[in-house]
């Protein structure tokens, strides 16, 4: 989701509409849309929907849906005798440029034509990696031809908002925008360049323009170049701009290009599609004819046209998110509206199965709560220090507390009793729940366990008032009763604790807490507790 | 209500009518102070009458109980001497510390002579007429005031006065002993006819308890599998710890997508192994032909903990062959600011419906009957985006009081996911952020009571009803 900000009156004015008939528009149009201020409003745009970024290209789509203007909008591309000679860059090796004359800027429409270049960079731009994009006014700029080039770092210019010409190596280090983006411009001390062919420098893409050519007020014609690593974003992204603009009233002006992918740009590219009507109609479970089919893609702002039982779509420049008929199909079912869809009732189907571990958790659970234990439910992620053995840890935790992967439920439960030392005693709990060990077997190396804990803390406990509880779980599980056998275990007292056995299963362990334990988690009373291997139940069943 | 102990004098009472304290003293074996008050209390309740009663009784003095057993000092006299004359002095030596009193009771009573630091006796035996009185008074017979006045003036006797009551029965009464426990003895032996059992303070709060409660979310979520379960789906699995692959690439989610970077997933330390090369490759192409970059294997084998159940769902496109209906609900995980309706980790219901001619109207009614059987009796559709769908949905439940909600997305898997991983029929999945819906249908106002670590709000907390 992306969201931008716009002037209230000023789109409400250009689709015609009051703000809470274009709210209902824009639902269905993928958006949600939230008045937050005296005139403005925020709307949320799908990531696909790059031609929705300003509120021309909203305007365009909001036209077609109420059916106000249907297909591809002529817009007129006129050349021009600029040029961009494209050289050598190998960090960033494409550029496209394009002029767009009778644009009548004012604040609002500067603020916003900022935020959807921004909008671009963050998206289709992958925060400038892929894709960057100068915007200049064409009456600043003093030559015709233009070249995109490499510059060295003892270059200099005036970046935009600056008073004083710096070179670039400083530009690099001392500017906010340097430091952003020098990783991805910089490379063998050179950093991509758009110039005027004599040499004065009017962007670093994808850094900084100069002040020089700095859009303002006056502003009535631009220049745009767009720069990046992968020529099919380079080219969209132009075409998105221009489009939206010229939806505004602007006329796009045709730029000569120097360079082995394009002589030309705006490129202004067009995909034609064919397909089945009724791959169409399948894909929803629509019964359409192809004409109907037409007409819900021309409402959505492309050009199709009905061959018998066959559609071709021309997909508009503006349009980069439709690859496959599957994405025409979402366009004709938003189109046709997707409340308005008619459901099935729903046909009778057999009854599906739980996993056969939720069964046996769901039984574990009932004989558990009728020996009189408070059910808990604990996050899986812990704090690694509370932990012992082999876990796993998160690279990028966000907090301490919460920075590795619980690998037994005795310690999320130890964790529980620390908080729960003021409630009324006894406290006997527990917990079902899935725990991470290694597995050098799986793909990933590691494996989800099901697993239980119990426990009783009080001011007397002992090892037998949970062994009780256990032998008859087991014993209502399984049909019998385990044995146990002795174990040494750091955070159980010796002599105390015990293995659970079955047919030479081990189900799990059971013992009095060691008060080295207690004191480190902080628990001031005798626990009892006990860990069982859900898994190993299920093979001893 | 009567005592134990009163119960037993009225027992007594209800045979002979009329006893002294002194006597139920002796028969029941209680102190004769504690019978006084148990009759007063009987008193007040209205079974007895009391007649108070005072006697003067004689008893022998220590000095009186010494003379009795070893005769008067003056009868000792005469009976040393045996008739013969000693010296005083001598005789002294014979009597000691009783010789004073010997010498002048026996002088009074003329039973010596003294001539010249003689005693020369009169009798050769004597026993004086008080010994027999002495021995009466110790045997509680009656004797004569005189000769008590002389025994008194000798400190032989003193009289002493008891206080004895004498109680009457006057009203009948219940008088079967009361007890606090039926055993199986008396149940047995029909004893407990006997007994009446002592009356409680039935309105006084009893001690707490703890019951055994399942935990209030988790039944949630198994509610939710039941109504799963119900329209056919059967459940299914997996880990936590996820390869990119399956969490992202399959999904097709291109590696440079701005929802795969680093603050967007737990990142685990160490790598997967790829499975098969025929899906990796077939990963490789889509990504290529249509993302348009390099598509690289190591990123693709780096693990994370899942950031979506879709993860599960990826996997079950690899194994599955022909129709399938499956479901997971299980935790994700997601780097995010904790508070009052963010955690970083939360369950989702991911499903899978793979059928023949399975089309966009099946999947929305499906979803409805989903969303009906759950609770959200009213849905709206709205169209949405998500790399791996196409058509792509947003579901909104309406909720009373709040309006409509965003609960679900979904929508029919693109061939480039399906496809790859050899699924030729279509497929629809949808993904359902379950914490949410719970607070919402449970009306719990903060998702970290979802896991609260405070048993006395687990303890407390009334049960829903489903």
């Amino acid at each position: 989701m992306v969201t931008i900000v716009v002037k209230e009156s000023k789109i409400l004015e250009k689709v015609k509409l009051t703000e809470k008939e274009l709210e209902e528009v824009l639902f269905n149009l993928k958006s949600e849309t939230e008045k937050i201020g005296e005139d403005e409003l925020s709307i949320e745009i799908n990531a696909d929907r790059l031609d929705m970024l300003s509120s021309d290209g909203i305007s365009r789509a909001v036209k077609g849906f109420l059916g106000v203007e249907l297909g591809e909008p002529n817009y007129q591309v006129i050349d021009t005798d600029y040029k961009l000679v494209v050289e050598k860059v190998s960090q960033r090796p494409y550029a496209l440029a394009a002029v767009v004359y009778d644009v009548n800027l004012d604040d609002d429409f500067i603020k916003e034509l900022i935020q959807f270049q921004e909008k671009l960079h963050d998206t289709i731009g992958r925060k400038r990696k892929k894709v960057a994009i100068g915007i200049h006014d064409l009456g600043k700029i003093r030559e015709k031809e233009i070249h995109y080039r490499l510059a060295s770092l003892n270059e200099s210019f005036v970046p935009l908002n600056q008073r004083v010409l710096m070179e670039i190596s400083d530009v690099l280090t001392h500017t906010d925008q340097g430091k952003l983006y020098a990783n991805i411009s910089l490379f063998n001390g050179t950093v991509p360049a758009i110039a005027e062919a004599s040499g004065d420098i009017l962007s670093l893409p994808p850094i900084i323009n100069s002040d020089r050519t700095k859009i303002d007020n006056n502003t009535s014609k631009l220049f745009i170049d767009v720069t990046g690593t992968n020529f099919d974003a380079v080219a969209e992204t132009l075409d998105i701009i221009v489009s939206n603009l010229a939806e505004g009233g602007s006329k796009i002006g045709r730029v000569n290009v120097v360079s082995d992918y394009s002589n030309f740009s705006p490129i202004m590219r067009h995909n034609r599609l064919e397909f089945n009507s009724m791959d169409i109609n399948r894909r929803l479970g629509f019964s359409l004819t192809s004409e109907d089919i037409v007409h819900y893609l021309r409402k959505s702002r492309m050009e199709a046209e009905a061959i018998v039982d066959k559609v071709a779509v021309i997909v508009p420049q503006y349009r980069v998110d439709i690859m496959t008929y599957t994405d025409v199909a979402e366009d004709v079912g938003m189109m046709y509206g997707y409340q308005k869809i008619s459901l099935k009732k729903p046909g009778l189907s057999e009854m599906g199965k739980l996993n056969p571990m939720t069964k046996l958790e769901r039984n574990f659970r009932e004989l558990v709560i009728g020996a009189g234990f408070q059910e808990i439910f604990s996050l899986v992620l812990i704090r690694g220090s509370l932990l012992q053995g082999n876990y796993v840890s998160i690279v990028n935790s966000i907090s301490e507390e919460y920075n590795a992967v619980r690998n037994s439920l005795i310690w999320t439960s130890l964790k529980f009793l620390e908080k729960n030392q003021f409630a009324r005693f006894p406290i006997k709990i527990f917990e079902v729940g899935e725990v991470v060990v290694r597995d050098e077997s799986t793909d990933t190396g590691y494996r989800n366990e099901n697993r239980s804990s119990l426990a009783i803390m009080d001011s007397k406990v002992k090892y037998e008032d949970l062994q009780s509880v256990l032998h008859q779980v087991i014993k209502g599980l399984t049909g019998k009763y385990p044995i146990y056998s002795p174990i040494t275990m750091e955070f159980l007292i010796g002599g105390r604790a015990s293995r659970l056995l079955l047919n030479n299963q081990c189900l799990g362990i059971i013992g009095e807490v060691h008060p080295n334990t207690l004191v480190k988690y902080g628990i001031k009373y005798p626990v009892v507790i006990a860990e069982i291997y859900l898994e190993k139940i299920t093979e001893v069943m | 209500m009567i005592s134990e102990n009163e119960a037993k004098i009225l027992g007594l009472l209800s045979s002979k009518k009329v006893l002294k304290a002194s006597e139920i003293s002796e028969y029941l074996g209680i102190p004769l102070s504690s019978v006084f008050s148990l009759a007063n209390l009987l008193k007040e309740k209205g079974y007895v009458s009391i007649k108070e009663e005072e006697n003067k009784l004689l008893e022998l003095t220590d000095e009186g109980k010494l003379r009795l057993k070893n005769g008067l000092p003056e009868d000792v006299l005469i009976s040393k001497l045996n008739g013969s004359s000693v010296k005083i002095s001598e005789a002294k030596e014979i009597l000691g510390k009783d010789f004073n009193i010997a010498l002048s009771w026996a002088k009074r009573k003329n039973l010596v002579q003294i001539s010249n630091d003689m005693i020369i006796p009169k009798y050769t035996s004597y026993t004086s007429p008080e010994f027999e009185y002495l021995r009466k008074v110790s045997l509680g017979e009656k004797i004569d005031t005189v000769i008590t006045k002389e025994l008194e003036r000798r400190g032989l006797v003193r009289e002493i006065r008891s206080k004895d009551m004498e109680i009457s029965l006057i009203k009948d009464v219940d008088v079967r002993q009361s007890i606090t426990f039926l055993t199986p003895e008396l149940i047995a032996s029909g004893d407990w006819k006997n007994y009446t059992l002592k009356e409680y303070n039935v309105a006084a709060f009893p001690p707490f308890i703890q019951l055994g409660k399942l935990h209030f979310f988790r039944e949630f979520l198994e509610r939710v599998k039941d109504a799963m379960v119900s329209l056919g789906f059967e459940e299914v699995r997996g880990n936590f710890v996820e390869m990119e692959f399956y969490n992202f690439d399959m999904l097709f989610q291109a590696q440079d997508h701005p929802a795969r970077e680093i603050h967007d997933s737990f990142q685990v330390e160490g790598k997967g192994k790829l499975p098969k090369d025929e899906l990796v490759k077939n990963v490789r192409e889509v990504h290529e032909k249509w993302w348009r970059y390099e598509w690289n294997q190591d990123i693709s084998k780096r693990l994370v903990l899942r950031s979506q159940t879709t993860a599960v769902t990826a996997r079950q496109l690899t194994i599955r062959r022909g129709e399938t209906k499956v479901f997971t609900i299980g935790k994700v995980f997601r780097p995010d600011a904790i508070d009052a309706t963010h955690l970083i980790e939360f369950h989702q219901l991911d499903g899978l419906i793979i059928e023949k001619d399975f089309s966009f109207v099946d999947l929305l009614s499906i979803l409805k009957e989903i969303f009906f059987r759950i609770g959200i009796k009213e849905v709206k559709f709205k169209p949405g985006y998500f790399p791996f769908t196409e058509p792509s949905v947003e579901i909104y439940g309406y909720i009373n009081g709040l309006g409509w909600v965003e609960m679900a997305g979904s929508g029919l898997l693109r061939p480039e996911v399906t496809e790859p991983a050899g699924v030729n029929m279509p497929a629809g999945a949808w993904g359902l952020g379950l914490d949410r819906l719970a607070m919402l249908m449970m009306s719990v106002n903060d998702i970290r009571n979802l896991y609260s670590d405070d048993i006395e709000y687990l303890r407390e907390r009334r049960i829903d009803l489903w």
